[in-house]
This record gives structure tokens, C-alpha cells and sequence, in this order.
């Protein structure tokens, strides 16, 4: 506004100015004080984030650091998966707890991540509007239940119906999930194997010879499968299965609110210009839409898989505890621990104040989870930010 | 591939898309459904005599001379069962030791069973614990009680591949010959009349004390050891979170402090809660010593932390979609920035901030792993306002745990589980109800 008039000189600027607002130089300096002072203050509570981060990393390592006071103390926490803290001398090893916290997460991941990820594209792509009115509060609802309100299910409900008719639960998700899946691939193999093949009453032959082979090998695998799966045995419903379950469906309203927008982000010109060349919309969506997304899908992804490794009270409750690695490796039938579970539970037990290795150790698991959540916060934020810029280039 | 083909596979993608988030909704049925179904079964229910004996010795409540009479009804036939007793222990008496002995455990664990049944059997001394004062409350768990008295759990382990499976095995026949014979018809003909049950709503369930570690009354503690939490969290981390979105909106310049201070707030949200409760205990109780050990105090300043995030992001959502023109209409009229934040842009954002207030308060309310270290006891009396600076609380989330996994006998209080779950379930989602109206309403306004 002073500078509008560029041919007064500076003096004379000033002096208008002062004409036309009756405010002395001096209140107006003091005006200024204070709205500099009033900014500072803002700027010192806004910062009052970034110093608890600050303070949560420097607290909980200044009590983990402690723990590793040794190499050797260092080496059998990552090593070994005796976990008797109770001993003389105690034993922390911590291999099998770290396993089983990658293990739910991972089961949980393979259970929430194609679950999130179409249910988001149903979001964006397919359903109208009004449908996803309704849809949007059963999403919330899922993410607003409390964790303990879950692991209570988990365990006063899910756990018994796992344990006593686990095997044709099994079996019949099997069959439900499977049955379409085979049907539809056994449809597409056996025309894309006869593609090759010259028109006419033999083409037709081949398909359908192709179909009926493919089909019983299909319905071979379903029964074996579906037979295995009914005669396991579930010795303890409060297993990594169970877990890995319930945290998925914590999951995946996270899952499904990223990566949903990073879906309605990529402009209507793109899923356009694929629609004007002739494409489905299920190949709109997977050639076109799904690669342009994919890296906020990602951050999607990695904030789902994030809430599934930091919940606690779902673990603590129906994990069952066991700090063991599970034989097999992948039996998701077997209790496991998780380090948030043993963060839990051990620090009723460890020497709160005065701070003894047991004590330390928990806070060096903290430690662990907090450098993870870290690291793949900032992970995913990146991401977020350079498909931001990417989307505005284009 | 042929174009069938290809529509065939849109077709199944569609479905696939539709099949997943059917999924999702089923599964929250499925979570709710129990719990909603059971839960309320802790409020209303078939109550026994012995329930009303309860509540007026333990809370001085219900019509005393009614329930005389009611006392009378019901030990006119309780009177006969015990005859019953008195005449086997006579017959016992006279039998052989050998005799007595092989009937000497199945006859105590017939007293035991009707000891639950009933309460305490005329010449036991009077019990300690209160839930061995009362017989069955509950008429539901009566009938359980009654399957006890009248069969003996087996275990068939018969095939050794499968897991051992339990059955039944009537008591009645190994008391053949004696005068014992006669009581289990007769309790199983008479309960109802020996009870005399009811159906009730016991709205003090919610107002109530608990007695004996939840065996009786109500989870009114817990209540309020939530409220307090989640109200004391709410005190500390709105004002802040609201000056900090107003700083990020309308002073922060973009620059690398200010997106320091963005990613801050984002790796906040992401740390783990079981981390900010380890963060509580070793700052604000080992450090800064705000109380002696757990209090309401440091709860609410871990949880306070923990929704900070929260409120900050939707406070600044709300401010961003407040018009622009608001804003210029503001300035241009010649009042100053400071004038124009709070009284053209807050009140303009304020239903929008408000509902990532209510939906913060909800978070605080449920979350469970940052109380655990700072705030949450297990057992307790209702604190007085007064004491939430230096004494801990029972609250609902945490006392959900502890009665489900670590309470000596969780199977038999399963009603005040479910209970507890129905009603912290309900405060979240009435809260986050009442954000999604909230919502609702803004978008209206805005849209004029």
C-alpha cells in the first residue's frame, strides 16, 4: 500500500500516511511489538510439537541406553530368543518377540493391504455417490472402536470359536475366497492358451478341453486344501492367525482413507483418455489409475502396517503371549509375543523407579518401535509430497 | 482376449471391490453384535432374590418389607432342600467308613454347587468375600449353577487325536439308595420358587460401586475415572492444538522451519501408544515427579500428547475451508489480523474444530496402553475431583484388560465385561456420532 504511489518520495509517503491513519509513530511502533511478540508466542506453542518429539526420543532412550551397557548384552537381545527376565542372571533375548511382532504384522498386512486397496478403488471408482455416503461411517466406526474393545472380541469371542470349529472356519473362508478366484483364472488361462491357435472347430475344442483339464485340476486343489485346512488342529485360539486378523480390520480404515485419496487425486483426465481408447473400467483402473496413485497407495500402506505393529492391547490380550518362534516358521496357529505385548506386561513386574535391566530392556523395545515409526513416517511422508508435485507437474 | 472375456473380468473386479468392503461391514456387525446383545444383558436381566438381598444390605435400596416376604416364600422351600441334607448327614453317620468315603467327595461338591446356588447352607460360618454371601444373582447364571449341581463334568479322552472333549455324567445315580436321591429333582422342580427371578433393569450398573472386584454392582468408578482422563486430556490438548493450527494457517511461512515442525506433528501421530505411555512414565512421573507414582494428572498429560495431532490437523483443516472472502471482507473493513482470527475465522471454523474435538475426546476416551504406566489402577473407589492431581483411577479401557485377562475368576463375570465393553463402545461412537452431525451440518452451512 505505501509503495502503490512510486513517485512521492519516501518522506512524503510517510507523511500521507500518517494523515490519512490518525495513529502516532510511536503506538504504531508498539502495535508492531506486539504483533511481533503475538507471533513469537504462536510460533513457540506450534513448536511445542516438535520439542515432545524431541523429549519422547530423548526420554525413552535415555532409559534404553542403559540396557546396552554391553556388546554381549547387544548381541543376545538381536540373537537369541531366551526371555527370562526373571532369572539370576535374567536373560533378554528378544529374537522371538521381534518375530512375532513382524509375523502379525506381516499376516495382518497380507489380510488388510488388497482388502484396503480395493476397497478404496470401490470408494473412488466405483460406487456412486450416494452409496458412499453410507459406507464412509462404517469406515469410521471400524477406526473409532477402541483397540480394547477389539481385543476383548478377540479374545473372549474369536478366540473359542477359533479354537473349537477353527478347522472348518478355515475351510470354508477357503472355499468362499478360493472357489470364484480359481474359477474366474482357470476362465482367462484357458483363453489366453488357445489365443494362439487359428479359428475354427478346432479353437473351440481346444478351449473347452482346456477348461474342463484346468477345472479339475482347480476343484482337485480346493478339495485338498480345503480337507487340510479342515483337519488342523487348533490348539489355542489366542494365536497369531486370530491377531492377525482382528489388527487387520484396525487397519484398514487407515488403508482405505490414504489410499482413497491418493485415488481421487489422479485427475478425470487420465482415467478419461483411457475410457476414450476403448478400456474397461477394471483395466482403467489397474493400467492407469493404480500406477499414477501407486506411491501414495504406498504411504497408504505403510501408515496401515504401522497401526498394526504399534497396537498393543489386541496382542497383549489375544496373542497368547509365548516368546517363542513358532516351528514352522510360518504357523500362524501358534502363540506368539509381540514387543508391544511385552512392554505391557513386563513393566508391572520390572522395578519402576530405581530403573534395573528390566526396566531398561522395555525401554529399549520402545526404542525399537519409535525408530521404526519413525523412520516410516518419514518414509511415507516423502512419498506423499513427491506424488503431490508429480500430480500438480503434470 | 475376446471382449466377453474382458467385460467377464471388469465384471469380477466390480465385485471384488463391492465383496471387500461387504466384508468390512459385516465385520464390524460381527465385532458389535456380541458385544451390543450381551452388553446390555448387564443392565437388563432375570435378577434372583438374591440380587434384591444384595442391593439392600450392600446399597440400602428396594422396598424392605416385600422382600420379607419374598424371604419367607422363597425359605419355605429352600427350607426342605436342606432338611433333605440334614437327613443324608444322619444317614452318613451310620454307615460303614468305607461307605462314607466313597460318598464323601461327590456329596461335597453337591454342597458346593448349592452353596452357589442358594448361598451359604444353614451352619456355615459366614463367609469372608461377598460373592460367597449371596447365591446367583442372575437367573441365567443360575441355570448354569443348577447344570453344576445336577451333572458332573467329564473329560472323554478316549481318542488321543483329538482334543479331549467334556460330557455330562448325572450325579443323581451315584446316590442311589440313599435319601439324597430325592434333592436333585426337587432343586431342579423348585428353583424358580427358591429364587423367585424377576425381570429387571438395574440402571446401577452404570451408578454404582463395584463390590468384591466386580462380582456385584455397578462400574460407576470406572466411569468416571474415563470421563476425568479423557475431559483432563481435552483441557490440556485443545487450547494448544487450536493456537497451533491457527499458527500453522495463518502465520507459518513456508520455509524449512515450518515444515520441520509439520513433519514433527506427523511422526507424533504415527509414535506407537504403548510409546507415549513409556514417554509418560519416564517424563512426567520419573522426571518431572508431577505426582508420587500413577495419577489422573500425568494420564491425562500422556493422553493430552498423544491426541494432539489430532486436533491440530483437524483444527487446521476447519480454518482452511472457512472462505476466503470471510477473511477479505474482514481485512478489507480495516480490522487488523489478530481481530480478524478471532472473530471472523475461529467462530467461522469452530463447528469444524469442534468435531475434531469430540472425536479427540473419544480417542482419549478408549485408548488404553498410554493409562497403563500413568493413570490406570485396577481396583478402586470413585475419586473425588479432588484427588485427580496425586491418585491413580480404574477407567473403562483399562479395567476391560484386567477383568477379561487377569481377574481370578473372568469366566464367571462375563455380564460386567461385556457391560464395560457396551458402555466405552458407546461413548466413542456416540461421540463420533455426534461429529459425523456435526460434519453434516457444516457442509450444509458452507454450501448455503
Amino acid at each position: 500500500m505505501q509503495n502503490s504511489n512510486g513517485m512521492i518520495d519516501d518522506g512524503a509517503s510517510k507523511q500521507g500516511r500518517s494523515s490519512v491513519f490518525i495513529v502516532s509513530a510511536r503506538k504504531r511502533k508498539l502495535q508492531k511489538i506486539s504483533q511481533k511478540s503475538g507471533e513469537a508466542t504462536l510460533f513457540l506453542i506450534a513448536s511445542f510439537v516438535a520439542i515432545i518429539v524431541l523429549f519422547i526420543f530423548w526420554f525413552v532412550a535415555r532409559d534404553a541406553v542403559p540396557f546396552f551397557d554391553s556388546l554381549h548384552t547387544f548381541r543376545e537381545f538381536f540373537t537369541s530368543s531366551e526371555w527370562y527376565p526373571a532369572d539370576d542372571p535374567p536373560r533378554f533375548g528378544a529374537l522371538a518377540i521381534i518375530y512375532g511382532s513382524l509375523m502379525i504384522t506381516v499376516g495382518s498386512a497380507l489380510i488388510a493391504v488388497p482388502m484396503g486397496i480395493l476397497a478404496s478403488i470401490c470408494l473412488s471408482d466405483i460406487l456412486p455417490f450416494n452409496v458412499r455416503q453410507y459406507v464412509k461411517p462404517v469406515i469410521e466406526m471400524l477406526a473409532a472402536i477402541p483397540s480394547v474393545a477389539y481385543g476383548f472380541f478377540a479374545l473372549v469371542v474369536f478366540a473359542p470359536l477359533l479354537q473349537n470349529s477353527g478347522g472348518p472356519i478355515l475351510m470354508w473362508a477357503w472355499w468362499l475366497i478360493a472357489t470364484p478366484f480359481l474359477l474366474l483364472m482357470v476362465i482367462v488361462a484357458s483363453e489366453l492358451l488357445t489365443t494362439s491357435i487359428a479359428k475354427g472347430a478346432m479353437k473351440k475344442t481346444a478351449h473347452l478341453g482346456l477348461i474342463l483339464i484346468l477345472g479339475a485340476l482347480a476343484l482337485l486343489l480346493l478339495y485338498f486344501v480345503g480337507n487340510h485346512l479342515q483337519g488342523l488342529m487348533i490348539m489355542s485360539g489366542t494365536n497369531a492367525l486370530n491377531v492377525s486378523i482382528i489388527l487387520s480390520f484396525m487397519a484398514l480404515p487407515t488403508i482405505v482413507s490414504v489410499s482413497e485419496d491418493a485415488l481421487q487425486a489422479v485427475g478425470r483426465d487420465l482415467r478419461e483418455g483411457s475410457y476414450a481408447l476403448g478400456a474397461t473400467r477394471a483395466e482403467t483402473i489397474i493400467k492407469t489409475v493404480l500406477p499414477a496413485a501407486s506411491s501414495g497407495i504406498l504411504a497408504a500402506v505403510i501408515l496401515g502396517i504401522m497401526r498394526a505393529l504399534g497396537e498393543t492391547m489386541v496382542v497383549w490380550m489375544a496373542s497368547g503371549n509365548s516368546s517363542h518362534i513358532p516351528d514352522p516358521w510360518f504357523n500362524y496357529l501358534e502363540s506368539v509375543r509381540t514387543l508391544t505385548a511385552t512392554i505391557a506386561g513386563d513393566m508391572g513386574e520390572a522395578d519402576q523407579v530405581t530403573g534395573s535391566a528390566r526396566f531398561h530392556v522395555l525401554f529399549a523395545m520402545g526404542l525399537i518401535l519409535l525408530i521404526v515409526s519413525f523412520v516410516s513416517n518419514l518414509i511415507s511422508e516423502r512419498i506423499v509430497v513427491r506424488q503431490r508435485k508429480v500430480l500438480s507437474g503434470q | 482376449m475376446n471382449l466377453g472375456t474382458r467385460k467377464l473380468l471388469d465384471r469380477s473386479f466390480t465385485a471384488l471391490g463391492i465383496g471387500s468392503i461387504v466384508i468390512m461391514g459385516l465385520a464390524l456387525l460381527v465385532v458389535l453384535a456380541p458385544i451390543v446383545s450381551k452388553g446390555v444383558g448387564a443392565l437388563v436381566f432375570r435378577e434372583t432374590i438374591e440380587h434384591r438381598k444384595l442391593l439392600s444390605t450392600e446399597f440400602h435400596r428396594g422396598d424392605g418389607r416385600e422382600l420379607e416376604k419374598e424371604i419367607a416364600l422363597s425359605n419355605g422351600y429352600r427350607q426342605k432342600a436342606f432338611d433333605m441334607l440334614a437327613v443324608f448327614d444322619q444317614e452318613l453317620e451310620q454307615m460303614t467308613p468305607e461307605r462314607q468315603e466313597q460318598y464323601r467327595e461327590s456329596y461335597d461338591q453337591v454342597k458346593t454347587a448349592l452353596r452357589g446356588l442358594l448361598g451359604p447352607l444353614p451352619g456355615d460360618t459366614d463367609p469372608e468375600l461377598a460373592r460367597n454371601r449371596y447365591g446367583q444373582t442372575r437367573w441365567d447364571k443360575a441355570e448354569e449353577k443348577l447344570r453344576e449341581l445336577l451333572y458332573e463334568q467329564k473329560w472323554d479322552y478316549s481318542n488321543p487325536d483329538v482334543i479331549a472333549k467334556p460330557y455330562d455324567v448325572s450325579r443323581a445315580p451315584g446316590f442311589a439308595g440313599t435319601s439324597l436321591v430325592r434333592l436333585f429333582p426337587y432343586v431342579e422342580q423348585n428353583l424358580d420358587k427358591m429364587l423367585l427371578p424377576e425381570w429387571t433393569f438395574y440402571w446401577g450398573f452404570i451408578t454404582d460401586s463395584s463390590i468384591d472386584a466386580h462380582f456385584f454392582g455397578g462400574i460407576w468408578p470406572e466411569i468416571q475415572g474415563t470421563l476425568f482422563l479423557a475431559i483432563g486430556a481435552m483441557l490440556f490438548a485443545f487450547p494448544l492444538g487450536v493456537i497451533a493450527a491457527v499458527y500453522f494457517t495463518e502465520y507459518a511461512r513456508d520455509g524449512f522451519l515450518t515444515s520441520m515442525l509439520r513433519s514433527a506433528n506427523s511422526t507424533l501421530a504415527g509414535v506407537p501408544s504403548i510409546v507415549f505411555g513409556l514417554f509418560g512414565l519416564a517424563f512426567f512421573i520419573n522426571t518431572l515427579h508431577v505426582s508420587e507414582s500413577k495419577s489422573v494428572l500425568a494420564g491425562s498429560l500422556t493422553l493430552a500428547i498423544m491426541i494432539l495431532p489430532t486436533i491440530i490437523r483437524a483444527s487446521e483443516e476447519a480454518i482452511l475451508s472457512v472462505p476466503k472472502t470471510y477473511k477479505e471482507a474482514s481485512l478489507g473493513l480495516g480490522s487488523t489480523k489478530w481481530n480478524t482470527i478471532m472473530t471472523v475465522i475461529l467462530p467461522a471454523a469452530l463447528p469444524g474444530i469442534l468435531t475434531g474435538g469430540v472425536i479427540s475426546l473419544g480417542r482419549a476416551a478408549g485408548e488404553t496402553a498410554p493409562i497403563i504406566f500413568t493413570a490406570a489402577v485396577s481396583v478402586g473407589t470413585a475419586i473425588g475431583l479432588g484427588d485427580v492431581l496425586s491418585s491413580p483411577t480404574p477407567a473403562l479401557s483399562w479395567n476391560i484388560y484386567n477383568l477379561a485377562s487377569e481377574h481370578e475368576a473372568a469366566a464367571q463375570i462375563r455380564h460386567v465385561q461385556y457391560g464395560m465393553v457396551l458402555a466405552l463402545v458407546t461413548v466413542v461412537l456416540l461421540l463420533n456420532l455426534s461429529a459425523v452431525i456435526l460434519r453434516a451440518r457444516i457442509s450444509k452451512k458452507l454450501k448455503g
